[in-house]
């Protein structure tokens, strides 16, 4: 078996939609190279090659030639997201900078250039040539990056927004120079110089790409402020002395110290000492944990009040801190159906735009007023202006990614952006029941006396028996008497019969502890308790028998109880509109038990693990859109076969990779949670796509001048660019209010 | 203290590894496999000797 490979690589020099199909078909024409995706607002590359036929060295010579800049890949952890971070704001300081150059030389030609609104404008203003000295630096470096990028598409017979800014601006700039240049032949026809039309296009386009930046890096702290959970550097206990050692360096099996209020660099398990550890930050819980020797320790948990040496298991790119992390950067790379649409229009859309400016420029010099040239020339700036797809490119992977970094926070792991728009959609979510509906260990829950004595008498006698088993009821009840503070008699001669239970002896009786063969092995009258036994049991519980020197004494029931969530989660699910159905491989009665506290009505009970998956298919097929959430290993083809696979964070590793979504609460509103999300997203990405599309759909007609013949009314290329500007703003900025997401019923404040 | 009547060893009624009810008697058993068969054929047993012990 070829063994895949898969990356998540910077790329840069992208700036429009259009770059994204680029880049993508770039990389999947690499031979070996079995999937790509690009993301335009992480300006990220997730690759997937056979690891034998293809290297990054050739990756990357194909993202060049494509013209553009595939990133070496990362040394795992920090120093990545700082480098990252560095060069983000290296480029929005250029941004920037060119956006203040382009503002101060577009003030006095805006002046100068629009005397009718400005008629105190000082007549210097209006001096062409001074004009051409403010517009020059403008047109060729605030807006050189159009123009380069302008030149790259041409070579690759390929066309993006560069192209429209490019072509519009250096339309008005050059029809500019000429009318400065030969004056008399240009005036005589009423033209006028055009400078502060390409100067403050290019102003505000670039105001827009600032803007952007600014929203790209705020969008991407939730994956430094993961990464940033570990510390820098490990004290390494090295032949008898600590040593500071950079945490990318602690190597699996060193013994690594740490002092009270530390944060754990990487993960382990405890050597020496012992102490509590507060884990809020992975698992939600608020609670620290109590650690001791051979507790396992997790990489960006941080210490209590005690000191400990734990030895490192999983380092580097292995702690569950980096797979968590590597989880949200993949679901923040991954795209989703619906980005492919935006996407494949705005690739289509560049052309479809060319050809518009073309016959606008066509139309306006065969039909247009005069002077034909110059208004032909302005229309045609105006449409070239207008279509810049750039806000489309960004309408779905910032809502996305706004979205999964909030999920995250409130402990909601998406790992798929197709996940979060699928969820939504869902109408059924299939419950798996031990350790999902319920809290997947049992629990005493009754203790029924028939003999002399009270109920702790006959739970203490119980415990005493029970001392030392590893069995799960009798682990329940050693755990209930303990809690009450129960002195246990002492037994002995513990005999541990199979399949039956346990036989002991007490100062004055034989202890018996165990199942109805077990009684009747030993000639215990049950007859007495037969109706409690059935009714017990009918609740879903297993019931063991208790009897003392001959006599039945006590009914012990226990049962793997509920979430006490679990009743009020099937209800918001039900009202979102959404089916709550359970599956499980326990017995009918059990199962139905639980599921009628739960209030789910559907059951479907006595499934083989194998089967799983198969009834989520045949619920699939029946027409439902189905979301499974579970936790074991014995789910996880059931949660990667279901529309959207969500695991609990408590679940197995096996179940978590399988998913699509992980809780890290053991939380069921959880659940409720991560749809609302969804839904919220897929509201934000079409109010999104409304805005782009909408605003280049209605104001090319109006740039070309349809509406000239009949109101006079023409788009100034100004206020195009304008427009442009802020509808990628609007996006961006809409994207960004999901950043007031919160879960409807969060119960506990974040690290109580 | 009662005799198991199977192998006639003496036991203490509350500590009896298994017991038995027949003809409204109780009888009392060191083992379960004395009891198993002594409940297959417990007539043999009691006509072998041995005194049932009066129940409770």
């Amino acid at each position: 078996m070829a063994a895949t490979e898969r990356l998540t690589l910077a790329v840069r020099g992208m700036h429009c939609a259009a770059c994204v199909g680029k880049v993508e078909g770039a990389l999947r024409r690499v031979p070996g190279v079995e999937n790509a995706t690009v993301n335009l607002a992480t300006e990220r590359a997730t690759v997937g090659f056979d690891a034998g036929r293809a290297d990054v060295g050739a990756l990357q010579s194909a993202v060049a030639a494509a013209g553009y800049e595939l990133v070496e890949p990362p040394a795992p952890g920090v120093d990545t997201s700082e480098a990252e971070q560095a060069e983000r704001d290296r480029e929005q300081r250029r941004a920037r900078l060119r956006f203040i150059a382009g503002a101060v030389l577009s003030a006095p030609l805006l002046l100068g250039g629009m005397a009718d609104v400005f008629p105190w404008a000082p007549a210097l203003l209006r001096d062409p040539w001074v004009q051409l000295v403010l517009a020059t630096p403008v047109q060729f470096w605030v807006g050189g990056p159009f123009h380069r990028g302008f030149l790259r598409d041409l070579r690759h017979r390929s066309a993006s927004m560069s192209t429209l800014v490019s072509l519009g601006t250096n339309a008005a700039y050059f029809f500019s120079l000429a009318v400065t240049l030969w004056p008399h032949a240009f005036r005589s026809v009423g033209a006028m110089p055009y400078y502060e039309t390409s100067a403050v296009v290019i102003t505000l386009v670039v105001l827009g790409r600032w803007l952007e930046t600014r929203a790209r890096g705020r969008t991407s702290e939730a994956i430094r402020r993961l990464v940033g959970l570990a510390p820098r550097t490990a004290r390494v206990v090295r032949n008898g002395r600590d040593v500071d050692v950079a945490t990318d360096a602690v190597l699996a099996g060193d013994l690594i110290r740490i002092r009270p209020g530390e944060r754990i660099p990487v993960d382990g398990v405890i050597v020496e000492g012992a102490s509590s550890v507060d884990e809020s930050m992975l698992t939600g819980e608020s609670l620290p944990v109590e650690k001791h020797v051979e507790s396992p320790v997790v990489a960006g948990t941080v210490n209590g009040t005690g000191s400990f040496v734990f030895r490192g298991t999983r380092v580097g790119r292995d702690t569950t801190l980096a797979r968590i992390t590597r989880l949200v950067e993949e679901a923040q790379g991954s795209r989703a159906p619906i980005q492919r649409l935006a996407d494949r229009v705005a690739a289509v859309f560049v052309p479809v735009v060319l050809v518009l400016a073309a016959l606008t420029f066509a139309g306006w010099l065969a039909f247009g007023p005069e002077p034909r040239l110059l208004t032909a020339l302005t229309t045609t700036v105006a449409v070239l202006v207008i279509a810049c797809p750039c806000a489309m490119g960004l309408a779905t992977p910032t809502a996305i990614m706004v979205a999964t970094g909030k999920g995250a926070e409130h402990g909601i792991l998406v790992k798929s952006a197709a996940a979060l728009e699928v969820l939504h959609r869902v109408d059924t979510i299939v419950f798996d029941k031990t350790g999902t509906l319920t809290v997947g260990h049992a629990e005493l829950t009754d203790v029924v006396v028939v003999g002399p004595g009270t109920e702790d008498d006959a739970l203490a006698l119980a415990a005493a028996a029970e001392q030392g088993s590893e069995h799960p009821l009798g682990e329940a009840i050693v755990r209930r008497a303990k809690e009450r503070g129960l002195a246990l008699p002492p037994v002995a001669e513990f005999t541990s019969v199979p399949g039956q239970g346990i036989d002991a002896l007490a100062p004055d009786g034989r202890v018996l502890l165990g199942n109805r063969t077990l009684m009747d092995m030993r000639g215990i009258d049950v007859i007495a308790v037969e109706d409690r036994v059935a009714k017990l049991q009918a609740e879903g519980k297993t019931v063991v028998y208790l009897a003392f020197a001959g006599q039945m004494l006590a009914l012990l029931a226990a049962a793997d109880v509920m979430k006490p969530e679990a009743p009020a989660v099937v209800q918001r699910l039900k009202r979102l509109g959404l089916e709550g159905v359970m599956l499980t491989g326990d017995n009918r009665r059990t199962a139905e038990a639980i599921a009628r506290q739960a209030g789910i009505e559907r059951v479907i009970a006595e499934v083989l693990p194998e089967d799983k998956a198969g009834e989520i298919e045949r619920l699939a097929i029946a027409g439902h859109r189905v979301a499974m959430v579970g936790d074991g290993v014995n789910d996880a083809p059931a949660l990667a076969r279901a529309e959207v696979g969500i695991a609990m964070g408590s679940g197995t590793d096996v179940a978590i990779e399988a998913a699509d979504v992980t809780l890290m609460r053991g939380d069921l509103h959880g659940v409720v949670a991560a749809v609302d999300l969804s839904r919220k997203t897929i509201r934000v990405i079409k109010q999104n796509l409304i805005w782009a599309f909408g605003y280049n759909v209605v104001l090319i007609p109006v740039a070309a001048g349809l509406l000239y013949p009949v109101w006079g009314v023409l788009l100034s290329p100004m206020l195009a660019g304008a427009a442009m500007a802020f509808s990628s703003v609007s996006v961006v900025t809409n994207s960004l209010r999901l950043k007031r997401w919160r879960p409807d019923n969060e119960e506990e404040s974040h690290g109580g | 203290m009662a005799v198991d009547p199977v192998c006639k060893m003496t036991v203490e009624p509350a500590k009896a590894a298994a017991q038995s009810q027949y003809k409204g008697e109780s009888y009392y058993f060191c083992a379960v496999g004395c009891k198993q068969k002594f409940d297959r054929e417990p007539d043999k047993y009691l006509a072998g000797g041995g005194s049932p012990m009066s129940g409770h």
